[in-house]
C-alpha cells in the first residue's frame, strides 16, 4: 500500500508551465474519476491552484509509479511540447504525507504562511469525496492535514501580520489609532490599488469611507459596494481634507496630487491631530516632504514593505515550531498505516481461533444443557480473548521502521498456520 | 535603638522576599515581551498578584503588628508608590487584558522596592507618630499622585519611542508589542487627570494640616516647590490639549522631565534626610500629634 505524489509547483517549473498543467473543477472531477474508474488507482486527488498542481494518488496496479502518473497527467492537459517530467516533483509514502502537511499549513506556499491554500486543498478532498475518489487512505491523510493546519494556525504565529502593501497600511493604521470605527477615511482614487485597501480597512471596521476619483462614477460604484455611498467630487476634495483620520492615495499620476503646503494648512485646520497617510501610488502621489510634517505620518510602498519584510521575517522564525508539529502528525500518521497493514492478520487471527471455538462447542451442544453450554462459550470467550490479547498488541505495537510490519506480520501467520492474506488488502 | 526590620524575622524575611519577587515577576514580563517564552506568559500574572499580596502583607505586619508608621520617609514612600503602581497595573491588567506595558511599569516598580529595601535596614524605631484624617488623607493622596506622575511618565516614554520607530520605519519588536499610540495617548491623558486631582487633594490635605498646626511649613521645601509646579503644569495641559490641540509628543516630553525630576529628587532626599518634609514640618507634624 502506498500513497505517491507528484506535480509542478513554485518550486519546480515556472508560471507559464503551471497555467499550462492547471486542471479546472471541471477537469479535476473528470482526471480523478478517470484514473479510479480505469483502475489505474483505487483512490486519487488533486491539488490545482494558481501556483501548483499535484497529483495524491494510491495505486492499484504495481505499474502505476511516478513517471507514469506525470505522463498521464501530460497526456490529458495535452501538454507534451510545453511540460516535461523534470517540471514534476515526486514523493513517495511519508514523504507524500509531509508535503501535503506543508502544503495545508501554507509553509510551502509562496508566500510563507498565506491562509488561501488550506482552503484550496479542502476544496481538493472535496471534489474527491464528491467523485468517490477518496478513499480511507486519502480521507485520512486529508483530514490530518487538516489537524496539522488547525494546530499550525493556533499554535505558531505564522499566518500573523501583512504580507501584502494594503494589508500592511491596515496594520500600520491600527498601530496609530485604537479604533478604526471612529476614523474618517478618505480614498483617493478607485481603482485596484485603492479598491483592494478599502476592503481591507472595511473588513477592520473602519465605515466613515468616502471615496473620489477623477471618474466619479467609478467612485460611486466602489462606495456602493462597500456600502459606505459616501463620494467626494475630485475637484473639490482638498478642501475636506483636515476631516480625515486617515488618507490614503492610490492613482496614476506623474505629478504629485497633495503637497507639502496643502497638508500643512490641513494639519493647521486639524489642530494638530495625528494624520496617517498611506501613498500606495507609483509613481507616488504625495510630496515626501508632507512626511516631515508634525503629527504626520506618511508611508509610501517602500515603507510598507518594511513591515512585509519584518513579517516574514517573524513568519520564517516560526519554521521549526510548524515543523515540529508536521514531525509529531507525521509520526501518528505513519503509526495509522501501519496498523492498516495488519488489520487484515488480526481479523484472519481472530476468525481462526472463533472457527476452532465453534467447532469444539459444536461437539458437546447436544451433549449438555443449554444453560452449561452457555457458560462454556462463555469461559471459551474469556480464554480466547486472554489468549489473542498479546499478539494482537503485539502487531499493534508502534514500530520504529515500516521494514518491521511484514516480519511481524509473517510470524505470526506462521505460528498460527493463517491462509495467505487478500492482497488487495494489503 | 532596636531595629524593626532586624529585630523581627517574618517582617526581615518579607522585607528581603518583596524586592525579590518584583525582580522575578519584571522578569517573566520581560522575558514575555521580548522573547515571547509561553511558560513565561502562563505565569506572570500569577507571579504579579503573589507580589501584590506579599508586599501588602509586609506593609499590614509592619503597621499593625509592630506598630511602623509608613511613609515617614521618602524610601518608605518609594515602596507606597511601588505597591500602587503595581496594583494600578495589575487592574489595567486585568480590565483591559493587556499586558503589553507590564515589563515597563513592574521595572521600574521594582527599582523603587530594591532601593527602599537597602535604605530600610538603616531606620529605625517606629519614627513620629502621624495621626488624623488630613495627615492621612495627605499621604495617601502624595502616594496616588506620584504613582500616577509615575505611570503618565512611563507611557509617555512608551508613546515617544513608538511614535519615533513609525516615523523611521523601523517596525521591529516594540512596534509589533505595544498598544497603539491612541491607546498610549489616553492612558497618559487619564495619568495625568488623576494626577492632578490626587495632587489637589494632596495640596489642600496639606494646608489644612499646617493651618490646624502653630507652625509654619517650610514654603522652600525642594520637593513642596516640584510638588505646586507638577499640579500647575498637570492642570494646564489637562485644559491646553483640548482646547488648544497641544501635541501629545511634546506634552509627552514635558511629563517625562517631570517624572524624572520629582524621581529624583525623591531618591536624592531620601539619602540626604530621612524624613520627607523638611524639618519645621515635622515639628508641626510631630506637636499636633502631641496636642492630639
Amino acid at each position: 500500500m502506498n500513497i505517491i505524489s507528484v506535480g509542478v509547483n513554485h518550486k519546480t517549473a515556472p508560471i507559464e508551465i503551471r497555467e499550462r498543467i492547471s486542471l479546472s473543477e471541471v477537469q479535476n472531477k473528470e482526471f480523478v474519476t478517470d484514473l479510479v474508474s480505469s483502475g489505474l488507482a483505487s483512490e486519487a486527488m488533486v491539488v490545482s491552484t494558481c501556483n501548483r498542481t499535484e497529483l495524491y494518488v494510491v495505486p492499484a496496479m504495481t505499474e502505476v509509479n511516478c513517471d507514469y502518473l506525470k505522463e498521464y497527467l501530460i497526456a490529458y492537459k495535452d501538454a507534451r511540447k510545453d511540460v516535461r517530467p523534470e517540471h514534476f516533483f515526486n514523493r513517495f509514502y511519508c514523504g507524500t504525507a509531509r508535503h501535503l502537511f506543508e502544503v495545508s499549513s501554507a509553509i510551502d506556499s509562496l508566500i510563507l504562511g498565506e491562509g488561501q491554500i488550506l482552503g484550496q486543498v479542502k476544496d481538493a478532498y472535496r471534489i474527491a469525496a464528491e467523485m468517490g475518489t477518496a478513499g480511507i487512505l486519502l480521507t485520512r491523510l486529508c483530514h490530518t492535514a487538516f489537524s496539522v493546519a488547525k494546530k499550525v494556525k493556533t499554535k505558531t504565529k505564522l499566518m500573523e501580520g501583512a504580507v501584502s502593501v494594503s494589508y500592511a497600511a491596515v496594520e500600520l493604521a491600527q498601530k496609530i489609532f485604537s479604533n478604526l470605527s471612529m476614523k474618517k477615511v478618505l480614498l483617493v482614487g478607485a481603482g485596484e490599488t485603492g479598491e483592494l485597501a478599502a476592503k481591507h480597512i472595511y473588513a477592520k471596521n473602519a465605515r466613515n469611507i468616502v471615496i473620489t476619483n477623477r471618474t466619479l462614477s467609478k467612485a460611486e460604484a466602489l462606495a456602493e459596494e462597500l456600502g459606505t455611498n459616501r463620494v467626494l467630487p475630485y475637484e473639490s476634495y482638498k478642501e475636506h481634507l483636515h476631516e480625515f483620520d486617515i488618507i490614503i492615495t492610490a492613482v496614476s499620476t506623474k505629478e504629485y496630487i497633495l503637497s507639502e503646503a496643502e497638508m500643512q494648512q490641513s494639519m493647521q485646520r486639524r489642530r494638530l491631530k495625528p494624520v496617517i497617510m498611506l501613498d500606495l501610488g507609483l509613481p507616488r502621489n504625495i510630496d515626501p516632504e508632507v512626511g516631515k510634517l508634525q503629527n504626520m505620518f506618511l508611508k509610501d510602498i517602500d515603507a510598507l514593505k518594511h513591515i512585509i519584510d519584518k513579517n516574514l521575517e517573524r513568519r520564517r522564525a516560526e519554521l521549526p515550531k510548524v515543523k515540529a508539529i508536521i514531525d509529531e502528525e507525521l509520526v501518528g500518521f505513519a503509526q495509522w498505516i501501519n496498523t492498516l497493514k495488519v488489520r487484515p492478520t488480526i481479523v484472519d487471527l481472530q476468525s481462526k481461533f472463533i472457527e476452532i471455538k465453534e467447532k469444539e462447542l459444536e461437539r458437546y451442544r447436544y451433549k449438555v444443557s443449554e444453560e452449561e453450554l452457555r457458560r462454556m462459550e462463555h469461559l471459551t470467550d474469556r480464554i480466547l480473548k486472554k489468549i489473542l490479547h498479546h499478539p494482537i498488541k503485539m502487531l499493534k505495537a508502534p514500530i520504529d521502521t515500516a521494514d518491521t510490519v511484514p516480519s511481524k506480520v509473517n510470524l505470526v501467520r506462521n505460528i498460527f498456520d493463517l491462509e495467505e492474506p487478500n492482497q488487495s488488502l494489503q | 535603638m532596636a531595629n524593626i526590620f532586624i529585630d523581627n524575622s517574618i517582617v526581615f524575611l518579607l522585607t528581603q522576599i518583596v524586592p525579590l519577587l518584583y525582580i522575578f515577576t519584571a522578569t517573566l514580563y520581560g522575558l514575555h515581551f521580548f522573547r515571547e517564552l509561553p511558560q513565561a506568559g502562563k505565569y506572570k500574572q500569577t507571579a504579579l498578584i503573589v507580589t501584590v499580596v506579599t508586599h501588602v502583607a509586609d506593609l499590614g505586619i509592619l503597621t499593625t503588628m509592630e506598630g511602623y508608621r509608613l511613609s515617614y520617609s521618602a524610601y518608605n514612600l518609594m515602596s507606597m508608590v511601588a505597591l500602587t503602581l503595581t496594583i494600578t497595573y495589575m487592574f489595567i491588567e486585568l480590565t483591559t487584558k493587556s499586558d503589553k506595558t507590564g515589563f515597563f511599569v513592574i521595572t521600574f516598580a521594582a527599582v523603587s522596592e530594591i532601593f527602599t529595601s537597602f535604605l530600610a535596614a538603616q531606620t529605625t524605631g517606629n519614627g513620629p507618630a502621624f495621626s488624623g484624617i488630613g495627615i492621612g488623607v495627605h499621604l495617601i493622596a502624595a502616594i496616588f499622585g506620584f504613582s500616577s506622575i509615575a505611570i503618565a511618565g512611563l507611557y509617555s516614554g512608551l508613546y515617544l519611542v513608538l511614535f519615533r520607530q513609525i516615523r523611521l520605519n523601523r517596525f521591529g519588536l516594540l512596534f509589533q508589542r505595544l498598544p497603539n499610540l491612541e491607546a498610549l495617548e489616553l492612558l497618559i491623558m487619564h495619568a495625568v487627570g488623576f494626577g492632578f486631582f490626587f495632587l489637589s487633594i494632596t495640596l489642600v490635605a496639606g494646608v489644612i494640616e499646617q493651618r490646624a498646626s502653630a507652625e509654619s511649613i517650610n514654603l522652600l521645601d525642594p520637593k513642596l516647590v516640584t510638588l505646586i509646579v507638577i499640579w500647575l503644569l498637570y492642570g494646564i495641559s489637562l485644559f491646553i490639549r483640548p482646547l488648544f490641540g497641544w501635541d501629545v509628543k511634546h506634552m509627552a516630553v514635558l511629563l517625562i522631565a517631570l517624572f524624572v525630576l520629582i524621581t529624583l529628587l525623591l531618591f536624592l532626599m531620601s539619602l540626604i534626610t530621612p524624613t520627607f518634609h523638611s524639618t519645621s514640618m515635622i515639628h508641626v507634624l510631630t506637636n499636633h500629634h502631641l496636642k492630639i
